[in-house]
């Protein structure tokens, strides 16, 4: 009776597989022995990405190739591991297309590139550097390490990223930082939204600034900030009481708001063309 | 031999060391194959150059001058605020690199795998719509995407004319307050969106 029941379950499920790896799909699983914080590459055009934090002196890529038309290239030395998704003549966006999941050490520094493929990283506490085009990219849960994104249009989400030293570089693609701090949180976009919500820990500096993308800034009443804010074009929005200060920025026809709250222990700036900037309180 | 085992022994095939597994490689990859002629081409090109006069002490004082004048560069004042010191120095890594880049571009122009579309060289403009200028650099970096990354040349364009207005305006605001800092930085922002957009092009096109 058990038997009959499952009969048809575990036929679905091998006709899946069969669909899944029948229509030219490759899996491919490289193991690499590492020391102690390793370097790792990986450089995949279509298709997406996911790191995790595995065990340590082991780096573990699974990849899932969707045709003969892509291969993978690795090289790896003691601590350094590359590969890279290597389109042949004749691959396109769909052809192309390589899945990847990564396991690295935990304090494993990681620079991936994926095109269009979402990029998504977490619990890492090393240095972490990833671009895009389309990409989303998200960075969860990791600490103490250097995070560089540039982007064209992809979001960006960081989120749960302590004590790191931060740099995003964004044309269109809006940035969104949740609990984000460190001595260094930059953001550069054009036209992209930036938002963050923290506490501006850290004693950090924190500039976020664009072109025509809004800037909207949510923190606690307990906050300790040294703001400056302005927009040539935008509306500036500012739920603090700030304790006034001298701003060497005054410009005509600007609107802007200067001034520091608490201890004044981070550094805020917030600078747009057109964008309108709002710097909120958090309502809890 | 796959791709990237050549890439490491490009030094040694540039000086001559060819192997029969290396050009059977080259044989059958035309990525590697025109890239070795292209860097091939380099070295020749490179070594006219060297014969070239170095342009003389008066042309840099001449630039100087024209770049005081116009307010862009100014005397030597007195140590900015911590923050800032970080800002000041950084705007010459991204100029440098986009100078470097754009130089890249004139000179690399392999052909290469993951792209079946075939190049489109104008862009399609909707009625009424107004066309930007670009400069002759951004023509040429456009025209480097059309014939690689046709698909996302639309794309390229409209991230070109973004960072080309964001620069636009940084400069006005500049030119209207010289000595504000923060319109300084959005400048040295802009340039850098700038330099990404190059990267990232000029990046994907060499690894395919």
């Amino acid at each position: 009776m058990i038997a009959v029941s499952w009969a048809p379950k575990a036929v679905t499920v091998l006709a899946l597989t069969g669909l899944a790896f029948g229509a030219g799909e490759m899996r491919k699983e490289l193991h690499f022995k590492v020391g102690k914080r390793p370097m790792v590459s990986i450089n995949n055009p279509y298709g997406p990405v996911v790191v995790k934090a595995g065990v340590p002196h082991q780096v573990v890529v699974s990849a899932i190739l969707h045709s003969d038309k892509v291969e993978l290239d690795q090289s790896s030395s003691r601590n350094r591991v590359d590969v890279i998704s290597h389109l042949l003549p004749g691959s396109d966006q769909t052809t192309g297309v390589v899945e990847y999941e990564v396991q690295v050490p935990p304090e494993a520094d990681l620079t991936v590139h994926s095109e269009n493929g979402p990029i998504h990283i977490e619990k890492l506490q090393g240095d972490i550097a990833t671009e895009g085009s389309d990409s989303s990219i998200e960075v969860l849960d990791c600490a103490n390490g250097h995070v560089h994104v540039k982007t064209l249009n992809g979001p960006v989400n960081l989120s749960n990223v302590r004590n790191g030293h931060i740099e995003i570089v964004s044309m269109g693609g809006d940035v969104l930082l949740s609990g984000v701090d460190g001595p260094l949180v930059s953001v550069n976009s054009n036209s992209g939204k930036i938002q963050y919500a923290g506490n501006f820990g850290d004693e950090g500096e924190y500039d976020f600034t664009s072109h025509t993308g809004d800037i909207e800034a949510v923190a606690p009443a307990y906050a300790s900030i040294d703001v400056m804010a302005r927009s040539n074009q935008g509306r500036v929005e500012n739920d603090f009481s700030l304790e006034p200060k001298h701003t060497p920025f005054y410009v005509k026809g600007a609107n802007a708001f200067a001034g520091t709250h608490n201890k004044a222990a981070s550094s805020v700036k917030l600078f747009s063309f057109s964008g309108r900037i709002q710097l909120k309180k958090r309502q809890n | 031999m796959n791709c990237l085992e050549f890439e490491r022994i490009l030094p040694e095939v540039l000086e001559g060391g060819h192997t029969t597994e290396r050009q059977a490689h080259l044989n059958s990859c035309p990525a590697c194959s025109t890239l070795l002629a292209d860097l091939n081409d380099i070295s020749v090109q490179a070594k006219t150059l060297a014969d070239s006069a170095e342009p003389s002490p008066m042309l840099w004082n001449a630039i100087e001058a024209q770049l005081r004048s116009e307010g862009l560069i100014r005397r030597p004042t007195p140590p900015p605020a911590p923050w800032f010191r970080r800002w000041q120095t950084a705007w010459l890594v991204p100029v440098a690199a986009a100078l470097a880049i754009m130089v890249g571009i004139k000179l690399y122009h392999p052909a290469g795998a993951g792209e079946n579309e075939q190049p489109v060289r104008h862009i399609a403009v909707a009625p009424g719509e107004t066309v930007r200028a670009v400069s002759s650099e951004d023509q040429q970096f456009l025209n480097t995407v059309a014939t690689r990354r046709p698909a996302r040349q639309a794309k390229y364009r409209a991230d070109i004319d973004d960072a080309n207005a964001f620069i636009h305006d940084a400069e006005q605001a500049v030119k209207s307050n010289p000595g504000d800092v923060y319109a300084q930085q959005m400048l040295i922002n802009a340039y850098e969106q700038k330099q990404m957009l190059y990267d990232l092009a000029v990046d994907r096109s060499s690894l395919q």
